[in-house]
C-alpha cells in the first residue's frame, strides 16, 4: 500500500459520505441548483480526483516508510488541546491553561522546574489580564478563576 | 475639486493634535490586534465601536481605520515566526514566511512585510484619493455572474500555487470548498449542520487555518528526535540583504495594483488577492522551486496585495455607502450615529470627515511604519527561545485566539481538529494551503452562480453574454489549456520516441 | 505540630460550611427592581439598525434606573442565537432583547422546514416599540418605469420577468415584495443576497430590477438619482420623501414596517416589568434618544405594552400567511 492510495482511499469515503449526507437535501437541477447540487457535484470532482490519485499513486512512498517518531508527542498536544475544549468553561481559563503549560513545560518537555513553574502561572495570568482589558470574554471558573 | 488642494485641506484636519492622537492610538491597537492570534480587525473594530460613539465623525473614522489597516500591517507577524495566521489574509504569509524564519531570515521576512505593507498602503491611498468614486463604480459592475466568473478564474489559478502536484492541490480546493458548504444556504435550508447552532454560520476560517498550520506544525515538530535547530538571529541580519530588495521589488508592485485593483469587490477579496499574488509571483519567478522553501516574493507580494485591498475596500462604503465587509458596515456605523452619510453625497456634505480621513491614512501609514520597523528586532528574539519551552506557549495562544474569536470552545474543537487533519496532510504529502482557500470562496462562489441561474432563469448563456464574466471564464480556458498541454507534452517528451 | 495539622482542616470546614450557608438563604421575595446591571441583548453585531436603537436607549434609562444599562451584541445564525440567551436567562427583568423582524419570522419557518423551533415569541412579552420606518419599494433608473402602475403593468405583462433582491431568503425584506405579489396577482422572481448591503449594491448594479428597502440606505440615491423610489409600504407619506406615494394611496391595500421593538421574559414579575416600562417610556421621550433617532434619520414610532402586543398578533398572522405562500424555496 502506497501512501497515495490510502489518501486516495479516505478521499473517496469522504466524496461518499457527502452523497450520503446530501440525500434529504433538494438537489434541483442544472437549471436551478438547490441546496445540495454543489455539494454533490462537489463530491463527484474529489471523488474522480480520488480515483486518478489512486490508479496514478503507485510509485508514491509506501505508506511503512512513514515515520511516526513524534507521534506520541503529537498525540499528547492533541489531548492537551481536547482538554481545553472540555475544561475552558468549566475551570476557567487561568486554571485550564495553567495545567495545559505544566504538563506541556514540566512532565513531557522536562524544563527546568523554575522556568517550567513560572512560565506555567505567569503567562496564564498575563495574558488573562491583558486580553480582558482588550474587551474579550475569557471564561472563568468556580471561585472566580 | 483639485486633488491636490482637497489633499491639504484633509492633512490640515488628520494633524490637528487630537486628530493625530486618534490617529496614532489606532494604528497602535490596530498593530497589537494584528500580531495577536485570533482577535482580528473585525474583532476589535466591533469592541471598539461603541467607544467611538461619543467622539465626532472624523475622530471615529479616524481610530476605527487605524485599527483595520494597523491589523492588516501586524498580520504576518505570528504567520512569519509561528507559522500561525494573525489573520485570514496572512495564511499564505506562512508558506514562505515561516520557511525564510527556519533558516534565520525572519527579521528580513518581517521587515519586507512591514516595508511591503506601507508602500502598498501608502499607494493605493494615493490611488483612492483620485479614484474612490471610479473604482467603487467599477465594483458595481459585479455582479453574480461575474463573481461566479472571477472566483473560477481564481480558483483555476490557485492551482497553479501548488509547488508539487496540482492532481493534489485540486482535491485539496474541493475539500476545501465541501467544508464551506457547511451552514445555511441561501434558501435556508440547513445543511451539515447536525442541529448544531453553531455550524449555522458555517466553518470559520480562523480555527482551521490555525489548525492546519499553527497546530500541525507544532505537532510535526515537537516529538522529532532531534529538534529544529534553531538559528539564532544576529543584528546584521535583520535587514534584508541586496538580493532580498531587489527581489521583492517587483512583488510589491505587482501586489500593490492587484490588491487595489480586486480589494473594492465585496466579500473576501483581500484573501484572494494574497493566494492570487502568492500565484503570480511564483508563476513569474525564474525558479518556482524555491516558493515554499523561504522565496521572499512569497511574502513580499502577498502583504503588498492584502494592504493595499484594505484600503481600496474603503471605496465603495465612502463613495456610495455600500459596505463591502463586516468591518466596513461599523465603519458606516460609526459615521451614522453622527449624522455623516457615506455615499454620493458624502464628499460634498462633509468635506471634513472624507478628506481629514483620507489624510488620516497616509499619516497612519508613516506611523505603522515608524512603530513596526523597531519591533522587528523585538520580535525576532522570541526565536532564541528554544523550541521545547516555546511550543507549549505557542499552544496556550492558539487556544486562546481560536476562543477569543466568537468566545465558544466548539471553535477550539474545530481547531484541534484541524490540527490533526494538518499533521495527516504533511505525512501524506498534501498541502493545506488549498483547504483554506477553498473555504474563503465557497460561500460566494456559490451564491454567485445560484443567483445568475436564477436571474437567467436557468440559462448559462448569461455568462458568456456579459463581457466581464466572458472575458474571466475565457482566460480561466486559457489557463486550464496551457496547463493541460504542459501536461500533454510532458508526457509525449517521457514516453519512449 | 497538632494544631498546624489542624489549621487547614478547620479552614477547610469553615469553608464548606459558608458555601452550605449561602446556598441556604433564601432569595429574598421582593427585592427592589433592578437589583444589578440590566443587559439589552443585540442578536445582531454592533452598528447595525437594532445596535443603534438600543445604544442610545441604555444611556437614557441607565439615569432613570440608577443601574448600569450594558447594551450586548450575540450575533450568530441570523438573530436566533442572542435570541435563545434571552430565552434562557433568569426572568427577573435584568435581561432584555432587542426585537427585529426575525423575532417573528424564524420560529414559522423552523416549523415550515419542520425543525425544532429554537425558541417561541410565547417565551416573551413586549414592553414598547420604539421605531416602525416603512419600507420603500425602489427600482434601478435604468429601467422604463416612473411610476408603480408602470411597473405593475410590465410584471402583468412578463410573469417572473421583474426581479428583486433581498437580504436573504425570509429575511424582513423578503416578506414585502412577497405580500405585494399576493395583493396585486403579479409574480416576481426573488433573488436572495447575503445581506442588506449586498442587495443595495446589486440594485445600484442594475444586477436586479427593485427592493424593497428601509428609507436609511438608499435616501441619499434617491436624491442623487442613483436609484428612482415608486411607492413606500407606510400609513403615509415619508416626510424625506414626500412626493413618494405610499401603495395604500395607490390602491393595493398592504402595509409593512420594520418595527424596532424591545421586549422580555415573559415570566418577569409584574413589578418589574412596570419598572421597565416606564423607564423606556420616559427613554423614548428624552432628548438624548430622539436626538440619535434624528441622525438616523428614523422617526420615533413609540408604542406602550398593550398596543404593541395587539400588533404581535397581527404580524404573525401576516407572516404565517405570506409563509405559506412563498413555501420552501429552493
Amino acid at each position: 500500500m502506497t501512501i497515495d492510495r490510502v489518501s486516495a482511499v479516505v478521499l473517496l469515503a469522504l466524496a461518499l459520505l457527502v452523497f450520503w449526507e446530501s440525500r434529504s437535501l433538494p438537489l434541483g437541477g442544472l437549471a436551478r441548483p438547490g441546496p445540495a447540487f454543489l455539494p454533490v457535484v462537489l463530491a463527484s470532482l474529489l471523488a474522480m480526483l480520488a480515483l486518478v490519485i489512486l490508479a496514478r499513486g503507485g510509485r508514491s512512498a509506501r505508506l511503512a516508510s512513514l515515520q511516526w517518531s513524534e507521534a506520541r508527542h503529537a498525540a499528547v498536544v492533541l489531548v492537551t488541546c481536547v482538554f481545553a475544549v472540555v475544561a475552558l468553561e468549566r475551570l476557567g481559563y487561568r486554571i485550564t491553561m495553567a495545567v495545559i503549560l505544566l504538563v506541556l513545560l514540566l512532565v513531557i518537555e522536562r524544563n527546568r522546574p523554575v522556568v517550567a513553574l513560572s512560565l506555567a502561572l505567569g503567562v496564564p495570568l498575563v495574558s488573562y489580564w491583558f486580553f480582558t482589558r482588550l474587551g474579550v470574554l475569557l471564561p472563568t471558573g468556580p471561585l472566580g478563576f | 475639486m483639485d486633488p491636490v488642494h482637497d489633499l491639504l485641506f484633509g492633512l490640515s484636519i488628520a494633524l490637528q493634535p487630537e486628530n493625530f492622537i486618534y490617529s496614532f492610538l489606532g494604528c497602535v491597537i490596530g498593530t497589537i490586534v494584528g500580531v495577536l492570534p485570533g482577535i482580528g480587525p473585525l474583532a476589535a473594530v466591533s469592541l471598539l465601536l461603541p467607544g467611538t460613539f461619543g467622539l465626532d465623525a472624523t475622530k471615529a473614522v479616524i481610530l476605527l481605520g487605524g485599527i483595520y489597516y494597523g491589523a492588516m500591517y501586524g498580520g504576518s507577524t505570528t504567520s512569519i515566526l509561528m507559522r500561525i495566521p494573525g489573520e485570514a489574509a496572512s495564511i499564505v504569509t506562512c508558506l514562505d514566511g515561516y520557511a525564510m524564519a527556519q533558516k534565520g531570515r525572519a527579521g528580513p521576512a518581517l521587515m519586507i512585510a512591514a516595508i511591503g505593507s506601507f508602500v502598498a498602503g501608502t499607494l493605493a491611498v494615493a490611488a483612492l484619493t483620485v479614484l474612490a468614486p471610479l473604482l467603487a463604480r467599477f465594483a458595481l459592475r459585479f455582479g453574480p455572474p461575474e463573481y461566479t466568473a472571477l472566483l473560477l478564474f481564481g480558483l483555476v489559478v490557485l492551482s497553479y500555487m501548488s509547488g508539487r502536484s496540482m492532481l493534489k492541490a485540486l482535491a485539496m480546493v474541493t475539500v476545501g470548498l465541501l467544508l464551506g458548504m457547511i451552514g445555511v444556504d441561501l434558501a435556508a435550508h440547513m445543511r451539515f449542520t447536525y442541529g448544531l447552532a453553531e455550524l449555522v454560520d458555517g466553518i470559520g476560517i480562523v480555527p482551521v487555518a490555525v489548525g492546519l498550520f499553527g497546530l500541525s506544525e507544532i505537532l510535526t515538530t515537537a516529538g522529532k528526535a532531534t529538534p529544529p535547530q534553531v538559528y539564532k538571529p544576529r543584528l546584521r541580519d535583520l535587514s534584508p540583504s541586496r538580493e532580498e530588495w531587489r527581489a521583492s521589488v517587483g512583488p510589491i508592485g505587482r501586489g500593490t495594483v492587484l490588491g487595489f485593483a480586486v480589494g473594492a469587490l465585496p466579500g473576501p477579496a483581500h484573501i484572494i488577492s494574497s493566494f492570487a499574488s502568492y500565484a503570480l509571483e511564483r508563476r513569474l519567478s525564474r525558479h518556482p522551486e524555491r516558493f515554499g522553501e523561504g522565496a521572499i516574493e512569497g511574502v513580499a507580494g502577498p502583504e503588498s496585495a492584502n494592504n493595499a485591498a484594505a484600503q481600496a475596500a474603503f471605496a465603495p462604503m465612502l463613495a456610495l455607502g455600500v459596505p463591502s465587509n463586516a468591518i466596513m458596515a461599523m465603519m458606516m456605523a460609526a459615521m451614522m450615529i453622527h449624522g455623516v452619510l457615506p455615499g454620493p453625497l458624502l464628499i460634498r456634505q462633509n468635506p471634513e470627515v472624507f478628506w481629514g480621513f483620507m489624510a488620516s491614512m497616509y499619516v497612519g501609514n508613516v506611523v505603522l511604519l515608524i512603530l513596526n520597523l523597531p519591533l522587528v528586532g523585538l520580535f525576532v528574539n522570541l526565536l532564541r527561545i528554544p523550541y521545547r519551552t516555546l511550543y507549549p506557549l505557542i499552544v496556550l495562544f492558539c487556544v486562546l485566539g481560536v476562543y477569543a474569536v466568537r468566545g465558544s470552545v466548539f471553535e477550539v474543537g474545530i481547531m484541534t481538529v484541524m490540527g490533526l487533519v494538518g499533521y495527516l496532510l504533511r505525512k501524506f504529502d498534501f498541502e493545506a494551503a488549498p483547504i483554506g482557500i477553498g473555504l474563503v470562496l465557497a460561500p460566494t462562489l456559490e451564491i454567485s452562480l445560484r443567483q445568475s441561474l436564477i436571474l437567467s432563469r436557468g440559462s448559462y448563456v448569461i455568462f458568456l453574454a456579459r463581457p466581464i464574466a466572458a472575458t474571466l471564464l475565457a482566460a480561466a480556458a486559457a489557463v486550464l489549456l496551457l496547463a493541460l498541454l504542459s501536461v500533454v507534452r510532458r508526457a509525449l517528451r517521457s514516453a519512449p520516441a | 505540630m497538632t494544631r498546624l495539622r489542624q489549621a487547614p482542616v478547620t479552614v477547610l470546614a469553615l469553608f464548606l460550611g459558608a458555601l452550605v450557608a449561602l446556598a441556604a438563604v433564601p432569595a429574598p421575595a421582593q427585592e427592589p427592581f433592578p437589583s444589578r446591571p440590566v443587559q439589552i441583548v443585540v442578536p445582531l453585531p454592533p452598528g447595525g439598525a437594532a445596535d443603534l436603537h438600543a445604544r442610545p436607549l441604555a444611556q437614557a434609562m441607565e439615569r432613570l434606573l440608577k443601574q448600569p444599562v450594558v447594551v450586548v451584541n450575540k450575533p450568530g445564525a441570523g438573530s436566533v442565537l442572542g435570541t435563545v440567551a434571552v430565552a434562557n436567562s433568569r426572568a427577573d427583568g435584568h435581561t432584555l432583547l432587542i426585537a427585529m423582524p426575525g423575532f417573528f419570522i424564524n420560529p414559522p419557518v423552523d416549523a415550515l422546514f419542520g425543525r425544532p423551533p429554537k425558541f417561541t415569541i410565547a417565551q416573551f412579552t413586549p414592553i414598547a416599540r420604539l421605531s416602525a420606518d416603512p419600507l420603500v419599494l425602489v427600482v434601478h433608473p435604468g429601467r422604463p418605469w416612473k411610476t408603480f402602475a408602470e411597473l405593475l403593468a410590465d410584471a402583468k405583462r412578463r410573469p417572473g420577468g421583474v426581479t428583486y433582491g433581498t437580504a436573504g431568503a425570509y429575511s424582513g425584506l423578503h416578506f414585502p415584495m412577497e405580500i405585494l405579489a399576493v395583493a396585486t396577482g403579479i409574480t416576481l422572481s426573488h433573488v436572495p443576497y447575503s445581506g442588506a448591503g449586498p442587495a443595495v449594491a446589486a440594485l445600484l448594479g442594475g444586477h436586479v430590477d427593485a427592493m424593497a428597502s428601509g428609507p436609511g440606505p438608499v435616501l441619499s440615491h434617491v436624491k442623487t438619482g442613483g436609484l428612482r423610489a415608486l411607492a413606500t409600504w407606510g400609513t403615509s407619506r415619508l416626510p424625506a420623501l414626500p412626493d413618494v406615494p405610499t401603495l395604500k394611496e395607490l390602491g393595493v391595500d398592504v402595509e409593512y414596517l420594520l418595527p424596532v421593538r424591545i421586549v422580555a421574559r415573559k415570566e418577569t414579575p409584574p413589578a418589574a416589568l412596570q419598572v421597565i416600562r416606564d423607564a423606556v417610556r420616559q427613554a423614548v421621550g428624552s432628548p438624548e434618544f430622539a436626538g440619535a433617532m434624528a441622525k438616523l434619520g428614523t422617526a420615533i414610532a413609540y408604542l406602550g405594552a398593550d398596543e404593541d402586543l395587539a400588533l404581535w398578533e397581527k404580524e404573525t398572522r401576516l407572516i404565517n400567511q405570506t409563509l405559506q405562500r412563498i413555501g420552501k424555496i429552493q
